[in-house]
């Protein structure tokens, strides 16, 4: 498996047919773990970042896990190469940006992930489409038991498992769901909601999680408490109240500016429509825009002839290390906004909306 | 330029007095601070100044900074980046971690979830018990409110039963505390 292939797929987070992917964009379960005998990353000379990568690796690749995974190396790639891991949402921005021994272990689905030597010395994720944190949580379970096999994890009995920012400290449990909210944007309740989300302790960001902001009306929605709750009540709320409320909220939306503002409503659709199929020079942050609501248009059968699929491949695809491996070179930000605009016209061009 | 505090000549020595764990700035210049007898001779080696400083506030009571034994983290390095350095630093800041982990993680102290070579669903019993228990008291709370006193003997009696029933087994791992 080499990194050019992946950009050919879609990756399993953004397959079709994932339940509520109108609103449901991904699911996501992550457990931060970190081995007895090393020290915390912040702690870690070369050296020992060095062997426990080595070890890391050795072990993790040795694993009896249901899909086959490969590894990808930092030391020995670019910074597209890694970008490109980023925009496929298989590692964070900051190992992406770190330094020294460290990588990430991926699965052929692209559902599984672990960095090595990110902020923890090991970060399992599961990614899938729509709503679905019960499978990947019970996917990251299995993997993490597993693995406690090959590894010995900090931990103390009363804490739990041992991390190294207190923030993640107990279940080391992270469990996250992208969602794509443009009518609650447009009707502007969306403040509501990130007020009453902070109130009950769960993190909004962007995109790309820690430290983003919110493009093209996509939010990321996790838990903040990893201790003094199970993993199976941060998961039941989370999975059985929050995000269907958010969902119920949003579609509550997309109903009334149907009935209220049809016309408003088709004018956006139809403006994006306008801008992706002709403009010649378009942004990242300006084609997100519009295809969030190219895809809220998808999504509400307002647009015929256009599937969620396509417009989930160009969300990926748009991106800068994307549009870079696709072209087979480095582009800079002049020539990069000509090729997407280009790409975004022939994925378009192909059934006229 | 500092003016001397107790004339108005320019300022040349600098210091800090420490007395009952105060710290008190003084600007003097070269004959009043002789005079005062805080300089001997024209110049003091820094150092020794410094070393008197030092020797003072250890004297007030700021000790040497708390460090771990095992990976040389301070208390001062975790609250700049908020990193911590190695598991042992659980332990050796405990005391300056609890309010830490409190506030971040709404008031838990205890982790109730997946014990260390157990799986997640030994605990989940437990959790789920829980969830039920916290679920029953909440709408006891909302039927006496609404003085639904027939409904609220109903629940009342569900959580005693609850209650008394066995704890579901649990692995290893440390039992859940009132901590919800």
């Amino acid at each position: 498996m080499k990194l050019l292939d992946l950009i050919k797929q879609n990756g399993e987070w953004l397959a079709p047919g994932g339940p509520k992917s109108e609103v449901v964009i991904s699911s996501r379960v992550r457990l931060a773990r970190n081995l007895e005998g090393f020290a915390f990353m912040s702690k870690a000379g070369r050296a020992q970042r060095a062997d426990l990568h080595r070890l890391c690796r050795q072990r993790l690749l040795a694993l009896p896990a249901e899909q086959p995974l490969f590894y990808v190396d930092f030391e020995q790639t670019d910074d597209i190469d890694r970008q490109l891991l980023v925009e496929r949402h298989l590692i964070s921005k900051q190992h992406a940006a770190g330094e020294g021994s460290r990588g990430v272990a991926v699965s052929i689905d692209e559902a599984v992930s672990i960095m090595v030597n990110e902020e923890d010395h090991l970060r399992f994720q599961v990614l899938r489409s729509g709503l679905r944190l019960r499978e990947c949580w019970q996917q990251a379970e299995a993997l993490d038991h597993l693995a406690q096999e090959q590894f010995n994890y900090a931990y103390s009995e009363r804490l739990g498992y041992l991390t190294a920012c207190p923030t993640n400290v107990g279940t080391g449990l992270r469990v996250s769901v992208m969602l794509h909210l443009p009518a609650l944007k447009l009707t502007g309740e969306i403040e509501k909601i990130v007020r009453a989300a902070k109130d009950t302790h769960l993190a909004i960001r962007g995109l790309f999680g820690e430290g983003t902001e919110a493009i093209g009306d996509f939010y990321q929605i996790s838990n903040q408490t990893t201790l003094g709750r199970s993993e199976e009540e941060i998961l039941g709320e989370f999975n059985d109240a929050l995000t269907p409320g958010i969902i119920k909220a949003e579609l509550a939306a997309r109903a009334q500016l149907e009935q209220e503002r049809p016309l408003a409503l088709d004018d956006r659709i139809g403006r994006a429509i306008g801008v992706l199929r002709h403009a010649r020079l378009l942004s990242t942050e300006e084609t997100l825009y519009f295809l969030s609501h190219l895809r809220l248009g998808v999504a509400m059968g307002r647009i015929t002839g256009l599937e969620l699929e396509t417009i989930n491949r160009l969300f990926l695809q748009i991106q800068p290390a994307h549009l870079q491996r696709l072209l087979g070179r480095p582009l800079d930000g002049e020539a990069r906004k000509a090729a997407r605009a280009e790409l975004v016209r022939q994925i378009l061009a192909v059934k006229p909306p | 330029m500092k003016k001397c505090d107790r004339c108005h000549r320019p300022a040349t020595v600098h210091m800090t007095e420490i007395s009952e764990g105060k710290a008190m700035e003084l600007h003097l210049c070269d004959q009043c601070a002789a005079a005062a007898g805080y300089v001997q001779q024209a110049h003091i080696p820094v150092n020794e100044i410094l070393n008197q400083l030092l020797q003072a506030k250890s004297r007030s009571g700021e000790a040497e900074p708390l460090r771990c034994p095992e990976c040389g983290m301070s208390w001062r390095e975790f609250k700049d980046t908020g990193l911590l350095g190695c598991a042992k630093d659980y332990e050796v800041f405990a005391a300056q971690l609890q309010g830490v982990i409190e506030s971040t993680q709404q008031g838990a102290t205890h982790h109730t979830g997946k014990p260390k070579g157990g799986r997640a669903e030994a605990s989940s019993a437990v959790a789920l018990r829980q969830t039920e228990l916290n679920r029953l008291r909440k709408e006891l709370s909302r039927a006496v409110q609404k003085e639904c006193y027939e409904e609220a003997a109903k629940l009342r009696d569900q959580i005693k039963a609850m209650e008394n029933a066995p704890e579901p087994s649990v692995g290893p791992g440390p039992q859940p505390t009132g901590a919800a």
